[in-house]
């Protein structure tokens, strides 16, 4: 009975359970393997060992990760302290004012309201039609959502109209959005670039050919759907002034430029922005405005050159 | 054993046609009892109001009818004893007709479908005007409805239902519709063919096949079968342009006061609109819009009402619908091949930088 093993794992021992692990633990972590051990008596201290350990394992586990992650964390809120310090954003870089983005924001949600009472009725032998509109409670709801949806339009179509000509930066982003010459030869060179003739792919600017066809794709849309939407909800007015006909063709290019213009986004808007594989799940530039530096760099090579030049001479002290 | 069975059913058989001709000869003889009255040319009563009421009944015309097998008593059950002392009840048909009868009357639930209709209600709410089988069937001179000499025979039917309907009648009887049943065309509507038989239901009723939800419907069971109209240079593509319009949309929606067809073209007065008196006539466009649409002018008849882009005919429409045809498909094209050649150009990019650089992308397919 002398083996102090035997003694430990049995009744005799009063000592507390931790007190007997940790004895057994560091007598095993110096080597000393007790004499005379049985199978059967390694195999129950291995048991005893495992139960006994892994609760504290678990616990310094939760501990390392915790602390793992706290430093991650500290670590970044650091760095973004210093960069915000230095007066320079290393990773991000605003392209889009807050005042553009509102005017996106308000854009899209009424388009998206528009498409969701609008599309129903053009397709509405769908049994998806007739599911949405049940849903947003009956044809009579969804005309009444479709009209508001048709002023807030409306109101930010004016409103653009008088942002880019009341205001310096709406004077300005318009006037570089205006299609010039050098876009159809960078349209061309991007087709070279596609095909593998070109090795390079063409330099933008501010707006690459692919965003001024966006932006004035929007324009006519806006056009004829206003016009030809006030048609339709006038319509005894305008049938009373015109004729009938009117009516009639205001009613075949709304149905028509909806589709077109959903066609559009869904397919076009929604690829350069959310599908890309540069971009997916979805680029936050319609909520923050920024893009990275290596977008800007890549994407508007001309414009990340001007900005470089006056964000240096800027900074500079 | 079979033997036995047989016999004995011969034997009832021989009970049963045996009683059935003494009944036959006891009703033959009552029939000649009843027309020692009835069977009088001028047989007649004259009632307190001072109405003459002809109690005339010809024999020879119950024996030409569908009931020439029926007697007397077999349909006035209620006459026991002759001369009878009050008068008879008025003749129920439902006696043998319903579902599952042994009289021998046609196995059909329309005496039912009668009881739910408006007229089966008004009688049943007391409405001493609401009509009766025998109103629009006639009393002893029933015949099928596909004998020509038959009151419910196709052409007759307005005349019936205009016992009562006077206005309607008139109204279409100088309908398009009306005129071509006066000249026996078997393909031009009848009240039954729009408001059903038996089973007619007020407008407002959400089962009615006139019911404004219904209407289109009930038009289309004719007017969009091309081997109908084509016979009348009609144009069997009207249905699908006014289920295409806002008016057939809203109308498909629930929104019942949508114009449906009889909302512009009238119910019963249908007429072409080369007719100065059709509610469809240029001239008389602005009155007919009107009725929904407020201070409609004659600009409403400027342009077609029923309008397929698709066709030619719809003048400027069609080349709106066309020129945007064209804009969209090329625009889809511009925009697919886009897409089309910037995939490929990355996926042929990434393929180049997997070849140079093994299991390092290059940089600008890692952003």
């Amino acid at each position: 009975m002398s083996d102090p093993v035997k003694t430990a794992w049995s009744d005799q021992d009063t000592r507390a359970v931790s007190e007997i692990v940790q004895q057994s633990v560091s007598s095993a972590l110096q080597g000393e393997i007790p004499p005379a051990m049985t199978e059967d008596q390694a195999k129950r201290l291995r048991e005893a060992l495992a139960s006994a350990l892994a609760p504290e394992v678990a616990l310094d586990v939760r501990r390392a990760a915790h602390a793992f992650f706290e430093e991650d964390r500290r670590r970044e809120k650091i760095a973004a302290r210093d960069r915000v310090k230095a007066g320079k954003d290393a990773d991000m870089v605003e392209r889009l004012s807050l005042h553009v983005r509102l005017q996106h924001m308000v854009l899209f949600s009424s388009c998206i309201l528009l498409i969701l009472t609008g599309l129903p009725i053009k397709f509405h032998e769908a049994a998806v039609s007739v599911f949405l509109i049940d849903v947003m409670g009956g044809p009579n709801v969804t005309r009444f959502l479709h009209r508001i949806g048709a002023v807030v339009l409306t109101f930010i179509g004016f409103y653009h109209l008088f942002y880019c000509m009341a205001f310096e930066e709406g004077r300005k982003t318009f006037g570089q959005l205006i299609p010039k010459p050098q876009d159809a030869k960078d349209a061309f060179h991007q087709l070279l670039y596609f095909l593998g003739i070109k090795k390079d792919r063409p330099l933008f600017g501010r707006f690459s050919y692919v965003e001024k066809f966006d932006y004035w794709a929007v324009y006519w849309g806006m056009v004829v759907m206003i016009t030809s939407g006030y048609i339709l909800w006038f319509k005894d007015v305008t049938i009373n002034q015109f004729g009938k006909f009117l009516f009639d063709i205001g009613r075949e290019a709304h149905s028509d430029e909806a589709l077109l213009a959903t066609l559009a986004i869904v397919i076009w808007h929604f690829y350069n922005v959310h599908f890309n594989p540069h971009k997916f799940p979805g680029s936050l530039t319609w909520l923050n405005g920024k893009i990275t530096l290596r977008e800007f760099k890549e994407e508007h090579p001309l414009e990340y050159e001007e900005w470089k030049a006056s964000h240096d001479k800027g900074s500079a002290p | 054993m079979t033997g036995t069975v047989m016999a004995l059913f011969r034997r009832v058989l021989w009970i049963g046609v045996v009683m059935a001709g003494c009944t036959l000869a006891a009703q033959a003889q009552e029939d000649v009892r009843c027309l020692s009255c009835h069977g009088k040319p001028g047989f007649r009563k004259t009632l307190p109001s001072g109405q003459v009421l002809d109690l005339f009944v010809d024999p020879n015309l119950l024996r030409l009818s569908v009931h020439k097998d029926k007697h007397c008593v077999d349909c006035h059950a209620d006459v026991s004893e002759v001369p009878h002392p009050a008068t008879p009840q008025p003749v129920n048909c439902r006696r043998c007709h319903y579902n599952g009868n042994t009289a021998g009357a046609p196995q059909t639930a329309k005496y039912l479908e009668f009881e739910r209709s408006v007229h089966g209600k008004a009688l049943a709410a007391g409405n001493l005007k609401a009509p009766t089988c025998q109103d629009c069937h006639g009393g002893h001179f029933i015949l099928p409805g596909s004998d020509p000499r038959s009151r419910v025979f196709r052409t007759n039917i307005p005349q019936v239902c205009g016992t009562c309907h006077l206005k309607i009648f008139a109204d279409y009887e100088a309908s398009i519709h009306g005129k071509a049943i006066a000249k026996g065309n078997p393909d031009a509507p009848v009240c039954t063919s729009c408001h059903g038989e038996h089973n007619i239901e007020r407008p407002e009723e959400k089962t009615s096949t006139v019911n404004p939800g219904h209407v289109a419907n009930t038009c289309a069971k004719c007017h969009d079968k091309v081997v109908i109209m084509e016979k009348y240079g009609v144009n069997a593509e009207q249905v699908a342009t006014y289920e295409e319009s806002f008016h057939g949309i809203a109308n498909e929606f629930g929104v019942l006061k949508a114009a449906n067809c009889a909302s512009c073209h009238t119910a019963h007065n249908i007429l072409p609109p080369s007719d100065p008196l059709s509610s469809v006539n240029p001239a008389n466009i602005p009155k007919t819009c009107g009725k929904c649409h407020p201070g409609a002018n004659a600009n409403f008849a400027n342009g077609r009402i029923h309008i397929d882009a698709k066709d030619k005919s719809a003048g400027i429409v069609y080349w709106v619908a066309l020129g945007f045809k064209i804009l969209t498909l090329s625009t889809l094209a511009g925009l697919f091949i886009h897409i089309g050649l910037d995939l490929y150009r990355k996926i042929r990019n990434h393929q180049k930088a997997g070849e140079t650089k093994p299991g390092a992308a290059s940089s600008e397919n890692q952003p």
